[in-house]
C-alpha cells in the first residue's frame, strides 16, 4: 500500500471528514440561497447569520466537550435559565453591579458543572441521567427565583448581542469565533486536550494506561456549565432581561450542531470546528428559509431532516456477529 | 468448600445483610418508597388520600402510565425513545382533525395508532439498519413530527376532539377514571407480551446481549424495531387520552412525557444498559413521579418544588441501581 | 526487583488466586506459564494496579506496595503488554506511543512534530516500517501488537509484563522482538513473560514460574527443565483420570457436514474439512488462527467470500444461524459471558434460548414446560444450582458453560461445535464437559472441539485438524495424534 492511499483514507476517516460534509452542505445552502434571492448574498444578511449564530455557538462549544469524552450535558438548558434570570435579577439596572456579578453568574457555572462532574464520575450514573436530574433540580430553582421575566440591565449591556465591530462584524459573534479557535488549538496541542479524546475514545484503556480519566470527565462538565452560563450572559443581552423559560430549547439543539459537525455520540471522534460549521449551518438554514417564505414550522423539519442525514453520513461499520 | 462452612456457622449475619441490600433495594426499593412516599405525604396532609385527590392522581396517571409502558421495551433493547411526547402531540392533533363526531372515533383512533407505529418504525430502522444512536434517531423524529405538526396546523390547532375521547380522558365511574381503566388493560395485556410471551422473552435476550441474541438465532434487528413500534403505538394512544383530559388541544399535548417516561422506567429498575427491567417496577416508577407532584402541593410546598424533587429523586433512584464495577 | 508472597485474590463466585508467590529479579526474562484459568491474568493485573489483592504482600523495587489504580503502577515504573490491547484506535500511531507523556515544547504545548519524528525514530529502530501518523484502526492487528510494545519502550520501564505477545505476530517479528527483550533485559529491566509456546520460554526466558488453578506451583531455571518436566508442573495431574475412557471405533461414521474451501476475507482462507457421526474431530492451532472464525462461517453468523457449506449433501453456505440452528446445528462459544449466555436470565431461559417456539404455545411460553425441560437437563448435566429459576449469573464458570451445552446439545441433532469448551473452569467441571461430549458423540453427533489446550486435544479427539494463519495446515489421524505432533504443525513458521 502506498503512502498516498494511506493518507487517503485516513482523511476520510478522521474527523476532518466531519469538516468537509458540513463544508459541502453549507455551500449548497448558499447557492441555494444566492439563486433564491439576490439580498441573499449581501454582506449585511450573512452578516446577520453571523451575529445570530452567537448563542448556539457558545452552548455547543461545552457541549461538544462533553459528548467527546462519550457523555452528554442535558442541563445546559437550565443553567441558562437559570443564569439569566441571575444576571438581571441581581443586576436590577444597578451598573456597578454587573462585573461583580457577571463574574458571580460564570461561578455558578462553573460550580453546577463540577457537581455535575462529580456526580457522574463518583456514583457512576450515565451522565444523561445526571444532567438530567440536575436540569430539573435548576429548573426548579429557576422557577423559585422568579416565574416570569426578572431584573433589568443597564443601558449599554447589549453591547455583548448587538455591538458590532468595524466592517460591521458582531461583537459576540467575534468573541465566540475567538473562543472557538482557541479551544481547537488547546484541544489540539495541550495534554488534557489529548486525554479528552482517548477517555472518549476507550475509557478503560485511559484507566488502564493511568490517563486522569475522573479528573477529564470533571474539566468538560464544568466548561460546559461554564459556556452555558456564558451563553445566558449573551441572552440576556440580546434580550435585556433574564427569563425563566430562556433556555430550555438549548438543552437540545446545542447538540444539533455538535452531531452535524461530525462529532460522535460515542465519543472520541470529531471536535469544535465541526461544531463551529454546525453551528453556522443552523443560522444560515434558519436564514434561508425564511428567504424561502416557508411557513417557520418547515425550519423544524428542515433541521431535523439535517440531523437524520448527517448521521447517516458518519454511520459506522456495524460489528461482527 | 470449608470455607463456605466457616462462613455459614459464623454468626456474623451483618456481612451477609450489607451484601445482600443493594439486590433487595434493587427489587423492591421501588415500592417501599412509593408506600413510604403515600404514608409521609398522608401523615402531614390527610386530603391527599380523599378520594377526590386520589382519582385526580390517577387520573394524571393513566397516560404517563401508557407511555411508561412503551418505554420500558425500548429501553429494554437497549435503546430510549425521545419522540414519545412529539407522537402524543401528533396525535391529539389529529384527534381534533376530524369533525369531531364520535362516528369518527374508530378512524381516528387508527390514523393515531398508525402515526405512532410509522414514527416507531422510523425510530427502529434507523437504529437498527443505519446504526444511528437512539437518541439522535428519536430526537430527530421528534423534531420532524413537531415541524410537520406545526406546519399542518399552521401552529394553531383548533377542532373537537369527539365526546367520547373526552369521557375516556376525563370521566370516572364512581370514581375510577376511564383512562385509567384503559392503562390497566394496556398494562395487563403488555405485561402479558413482555413477561410471558416468546416475544418478551426475546427482547430481554436481545437486550441482554445482542450478540446471543443472534447466536440463538433470533432476529435481533426485528425485535427492536417491532420494540419502538409498540412506544410509538402507546405513545400515540396515551396522546389521545390526555387530548381528552386536557379538552383543548395545542402543539404541545404531552410535553416533558419523554423525559418522564424515561425517569419514570429507570426509577422502577428497568436499566439504561438493556435486559433488565419489569412493566410493574416501570408503573411503580411513573406512580411515584406522580405521587411526589401531587404531594408536593397538598403537604404546601411551593409547586416549583415538584421538579426540584423529582430531579433529586431520579438521580439518587439511578445512583442505587449502578451496579458495582466489575471484575 | 517484584516480589509476591502469599497473594490472595477472589471475585465474586470464585477464588482466583490463593497463596500465590512470584519472584523476579532485574535482568532476567522470568517465565510465567500455566493453562487457560491458571491466574495469569489476575496476577498480571495485580501486579499492574488494576486489582488489589486481598491479602498477602506485593514488593516493588526493595519496598513494600499496594497500588491504588494503574497509574501509581505506571509512575514506579510497571509497564504490561495486555492481551487485550490497550490502544486508542482513533488516536494516530504516534500519539498512541505517547498518551500520558506527550512531547511538549517549551511553551508546555503538545509538540506533534517531535512526537511524530520520536515515534518514527521508536519504529525504526523496532525495524518497523509504519506510518507514525496512521490511526491506530487501520493498522493490522499484528501492528497493532508492535504499537503496543513500542509503547513500553518509551518509559523508563523498570519491569514489563508482556501477555502472550506473540498471540498474533509471527516469524520476522517475533525475532525482532526477541532481540528487544534481550537488550532490554541486558539494560537491567526485569522482564515477566507469559506465554502458551512452550519453545519461546526456553528460547528467550532465564526462570520460570508455573501457575496452576490460581495456585503457586514452582519456579525453575530454565537450564534445569525440559518441555515434559514443564508440561508435567503445568497439567499436575494424571490426564487418564480426565478424559473418558476411549472407544473403540468399529468403523467410520459416515459425513455429515462438508466444508469445500470457505473463505472469510482476512480470516480464513481455502478451509476444507468433514465431520463424522458420532466422531470427536478436535480443531487446534494458535489464538488467532482463524479457528473461531471458521466455527462462525459454519454457523452462519459470518459470511464467507468463496466455498461451500455441505450438510448431508445439502448447501447450507451462508445460512442465517436461526437456520442453521433448525438445520440440527450448534455453536458452544469461546466467550461465555459476551456471546453465550444471557446473564439475566435464570437457567430455563438460557437452556431454551435456542427453541422458543417449540416452548410456547399461541406465542406464550409455557412456562412448566420449559421449567421441566431445565430440570431435565440439569440433573442430565449435574448441573449444581437451587433449580431451574436460578439466575446464571450466580453460577459458577463450570455450571454455566454446562447450561450453554446442555442448551446446544437440545437442539444439536447434527453437528456441536464447542469452542474452548472448557475455558476458565475448574478441573471437576472440565471432566463432566469432557464426559458430556462424549456422550453426545456416542449419540451420533458430529463434534467439532476448538481448543488452545493440548492436553484436551491430544485426549479427547479422534481426529485433529491444525490451522495456522487462517489456512488448515494439516489433519492428524487418531493414531499419529501427540503434543508434538500438534504443535509442530500449529507453530511451523512459513517458509515465506
Amino acid at each position: 500500500m502506498t503512502v498516498q492511499s494511506s493518507s487517503l483514507r485516513r482523511f476520510f476517516r478522521g474527523s476532518q471528514v466531519g469538516l468537509f460534509v458540513v463544508i459541502g452542505l453549507l455551500i449548497l445552502l448558499f447557492v441555494i440561497g444566492v439563486s433564491v434571492s439576490d439580498r441573499f448574498a449581501t454582506s449585511r444578511n450573512i452578516l446577520n447569520v453571523y451575529e445570530q449564530s452567537t448563542g448556539l455557538a457558545l452552548v455547543s462549544l461545552g457541549q461538544t466537550l462533553a459528548i467527546l469524552t462519550g457523555g452528554i450535558d442535558l442541563s445546559v438548558g437550565s443553567i441558562i435559565s437559570l443564569s439569566s434570570m441571575l444576571t438581571s435579577g441581581l443586576i436590577n439596572g444597578n451598573p456597578s453591579m454587573v462585573l461583580p456579578v457577571i463574574a458571580g453568574v460564570l461561578l455558578i457555572g462553573i460550580v453546577i458543572g463540577a457537581i455535575n462532574g462529580g456526580i457522574i464520575t463518583v456514583t457512576g450514573v450515565h451522565p444523561l441521567i445526571v444532567t438530567l436530574g440536575t436540569g430539573a433540580i435548576l429548573q426548579g430553582i429557576t422557577l423559585l427565583y422568579g416565574l416570569g421575566p426578572t431584573g433589568k440591565v443597564p443601558r449599554g449591556f447589549d453591547y455583548f448581542a448587538y455591538g458590532r465591530l468595524p466592517a460591521g462584524f458582531s461583537v459576540g459573534a467575534t468573541f465566540a469565533l475567538v473562543v472557538f479557535l482557541l479551544a481547537a488549538f488547546l484541544l489540539r496541542n495541550t495534554r488534557t486536550g489529548r486525554h479528552i479524546y482517548a477517555v472518549g475514545d476507550d475509557p478503560h484503556a485511559a484507566t488502564l494506561m493511568g490517563l486522569p480519566t475522573r479528573r477529564v470527565i470533571m474539566l468538560v462538565y464544568i466548561l460546559s456549565g461554564f459556556f452555558a452560563s456564558l451563553t445566558a450572559i449573551y441572552l440576556v443581552s440580546r434580550f435585556g432581561v433574564g427569563q425563566p423559560y430562556t433556555g430550555a430549547n438549548y438543552t437540545l439543539s446545542s447538540i444539533t450542531p455538535v452531531v452535524v459537525g461530525g462529532t460522535m455520540l460515542a465519543g472520541g471522534r470529531g471536535g469544535v470546528l465541526g461544531t463551529l460549521l454546525g453551528v453556522y449551518l443552523v443560522s444560515l438554514l434558519n436564514n434561508l428559509l425564511n428567504f424561502l417564505d416557508v411557513s417557520t414550522h418547515f425550519q423544524l423539519v428542515a433541521q431535523g431532516l439535517v440531523i437524520i442525514a448527517a448521521v447517516s453520513l458518519y454511520v459506522e461499520k456495524r460489528r461482527i456477529a | 468448600m470449608t470455607m463456605a462452612k466457616a462462613n455459614q456457622a459464623a454468626p456474623v449475619p451483618r456481612a451477609s445483610l450489607t451484601a445482600r441490600a443493594p439486590d433487595f433495594v434493587r427489587s423492591y426499593g421501588i415500592f417501599i418508597f412509593l408506600i413510604a412516599a403515600i404514608v409521609v405525604t398522608f401523615a402531614i396532609s390527610p386530603a391527599f388520600l380523599s378520594g377526590a385527590n386520589v382519582s385526580n392522581m390517577l387520573m394524571q396517571l393513566a397516560p404517563l402510565g401508557i407511555v411508561v409502558i412503551g418505554q420500558t421495551f425500548v429501553v429494554l433493547v437497549r435503546g430510549l425513545d425521545l419522540s414519545v411526547a412529539s407522537v402524543m402531540a401528533t396525535a391529539a392533533v389529529i384527534a381534533t382533525s376530524f369533525g369531531g363526531q364520535n362516528s369518527d372515533a374508530a378512524l381516528i383512533f387508527l390514523a393515531c395508532i398508525g402515526m405512532g407505529a410509522a414514527t416507531g418504525l422510523a425510530n427502529g430502522l434507523l437504529v437498527t439498519k443505519r446504526n444511528v444512536s437512539p437518541f439522535l434517531a428519536t430526537l430527530a423524529m421528534m423534531i420532524v413530527l413537531q415541524g410537520l405538526r406545526f406546519a399542518a396546523t399552521q401552529g394553531a390547532p383548533s377542532g373537537n376532539i369527539p365526546s367520547l375521547f373526552r369521557q375516556l380522558g376525563s370521566a370516572t365511574l364512581s370514581g375510577m377514571p376511564y383512562n385509567l381503566l384503559v392503562m390497566i388493560v394496556v398494562a395487563i395485556l403488555f405485561g402479558i407480551l413482555l413477561h410471558r410471551s416468546a416475544f418478551g422473552r426475546r427482547v430481554y435476550i436481545t437486550g441482554g446481549n445482542p450478540v446471543t441474541a443472534r447466536l440463538v438465532g433470533i432476529a435481533a434487528d426485528r425485535v427492536t424495531i417491532l420494540c419502538y413500534v409498540i412506544c410509538g403505538s402507546l405513545a400515540a394512544l396515551a396522546g389521545l387520552i390526555l387530548s381528552g383530559f386536557v379538552g383543548v388541544v395545542d402543539n404541545f399535548v404531552g410535553r416533558g412525557f419523554e423525559l418522564d417516561s424515561i425517569v419514570a422506567a429507570v426509577m422502577g429498575g428497568v436499566a439504561l444498559s438493556g435486559g433488565r427491567g419489569s412493566i410493574a417496577g416501570a408503573l411503580a416508577g411513573a406512580t411515584i413521579l406522580v405521587v411526589l407532584s401531587n404531594a408536593v402541593v397538598m403537604v404546601g410546598m411551593p409547586v416549583q418544588l415538584q421538579i426540584i424533587v423529582k430531579g433529586l429523586v431520579i438521580i439518587i433512584a439511578a445512583s442505587l441501581y449502578v451496579r458495582p464495577a466489575r471484575a | 526487583m517484584l516480589s509476591l508472597k502469599g497473594i490472595h485474590k477472589s471475585f465474586p463466585g470464585v477464588n482466583a488466586l490463593t497463596d500465590m508467590n512470584l519472584d523476579v529479579r532485574s535482568g532476567e526474562i522470568h517465565a510465567l506459564v500455566g493453562e487457560n484459568g491458571a491466574g495469569k491474568s489476575t496476577l498480571t493485573r495485580i501486579i499492574a494496579g488494576v486489582h488489589q489483592p486481598d491479602s498477602g504482600e506485593l514488593s516493588f523495587d526493595g519496598r513494600a506496595v499496594r497500588w491504588s489504580s494503574p497509574g501509581e503502577a505506571k509512575k514506579a515504573g510497571i509497564h504490561v503488554i495486555y492481551q487485550e490491547f490497550v490502544l486508542f484506535p482513533h488516536l494516530s500511531v504516534a500519539e498512541n506511543i505517547y498518551i500520558g507523556h506527550e512531547r511538549r515544547n517549551r511553551l508546555g504545548f503538545v509538540d506533534h512534530r517531535r512526537t511524530r519524528r520520536d515515534a518514527a525514530e521508536l519504529l525504526a529502530r523496532f525495524g518497523l516500517d509504519m506510518d507514525p501518523a496512521a490511526l491506530v484502526q487501520d493498522l493490522s492487528v499484528a501492528d497493532q501488537q508492535m504499537v503496543e510494545i513500542a509503547k513500553a519502550l518509551v518509559h523508563d520501564v523498570k519491569l514489563l509484563i508482556l501477555d502472550e505477545p506473540t498471540a498474533v505476530i509471527s516469524g520476522p517479528e517475533v525475532d525482532v522482538l526477541f532481540r528487544r527483550l534481550r537488550s532490554l533485559r541486558d539494560a537491567g529491566v526485569a522482564i515477566v513473560y507469559i506465554s502458551h509456546r512452550l519453545e519461546e520460554i526456553f528460547a528467550l526466558c532465564d526462570r520460570v514460574t508455573v501457575l496452576k488453578d490460581g495456585k503457586y506451583v514452582a519456579t525453575r531455571e530454565i537450564g534445569a527443565v525440559n518441555r515434559d518436566d514443564l508440561i508435567s508442573l503445568m497439567v499436575g495431574r494424571s490426564l487418564s483420570d480426565l478424559f473418558p475412557p476411549r472407544r473403540k471405533r468399529s468403523d467410520e461414521g459416515e459425513v455429515v457436514l462438508d466444508v469445500r474451501g470457505i473463505n472469510v476475507p482476512g480470516r480464513v482462507h481455502d478451509a476444507s474439512i468433514t465431520l463424522r457421526a458420532g466422531e470427536i474431530t478436535g480443531l487446534a492451532g494458535m489464538v488467532g488462527a482463524g479457528r473461531s472464525e471458521l466455527a462462525f462461517a459454519i454457523f452462519g453468523a459470518l459470511k464467507t467470500s468463496a466455498g461451500q457449506v455441505l450438510l448431508r449433501g445439502r448447501d447450507i453456505s451462508n445460512v442465517t444461524p436461526a437456520r442453521a440452528i433448525r438445520e440440527g446445528i450448534g455453536l458452544v462459544t469461546e466467550d461465555r459471558k459476551g456471546q453465550g449466555l444471557a446473564m439475566q436470565l435464570d437457567i430455563a431461559a438460557n437452556v431454551t434460548a435456542s427453541t422458543i417456539s417449540e416452548v410456547s404455545r399461541f406465542g406464550l411460553i409455557d412456562r412448566r414446560r420449559e421449567e421441566e425441560i431445565a430440570r431435565g437437563e440439569i440433573a442430565n448435566f449435574r448441573i449444581a444450582c437451587r433449580g431451574p429459576a436460578t439466575s446464571v449469573s450466580l453460577m459458577s464458570g463450570g455450571n454455566q458453560q454446562k447450561v450453554i451445552v446442555a442448551r446446544w446439545a437440545r437442539t444439536s441433532t447434527e453437528v456441536l461445535i464447542l469452542d474452548e469448551p472448557t475455558r476458565g473452569v475448574d478441573v471437576g467441571a472440565k471432566a463432566e464437559i469432557y464426559r458430556i461430549i462424549q456422550e453426545l458423540a456416542d449419540r451420533g453427533i458430529a463434534v467439532l472441539m476448538i481448543s488452545s489446550e493440548l492436553p484436551e486435544i491430544v485426549g479427547m479427539s479422534d481426529r485433529v485438524v491444525v490451522m495456522r494463519e487462517g489456512h488448515i495446515v494439516g489433519e492428524l489421524s487418531s493414531a499419529e495424534i501427540s503434543e508434538e505432533a500438534v504443535i509442530g504443525l500449529a507453530t511451523h513458521q512459513s517458509a515465506a
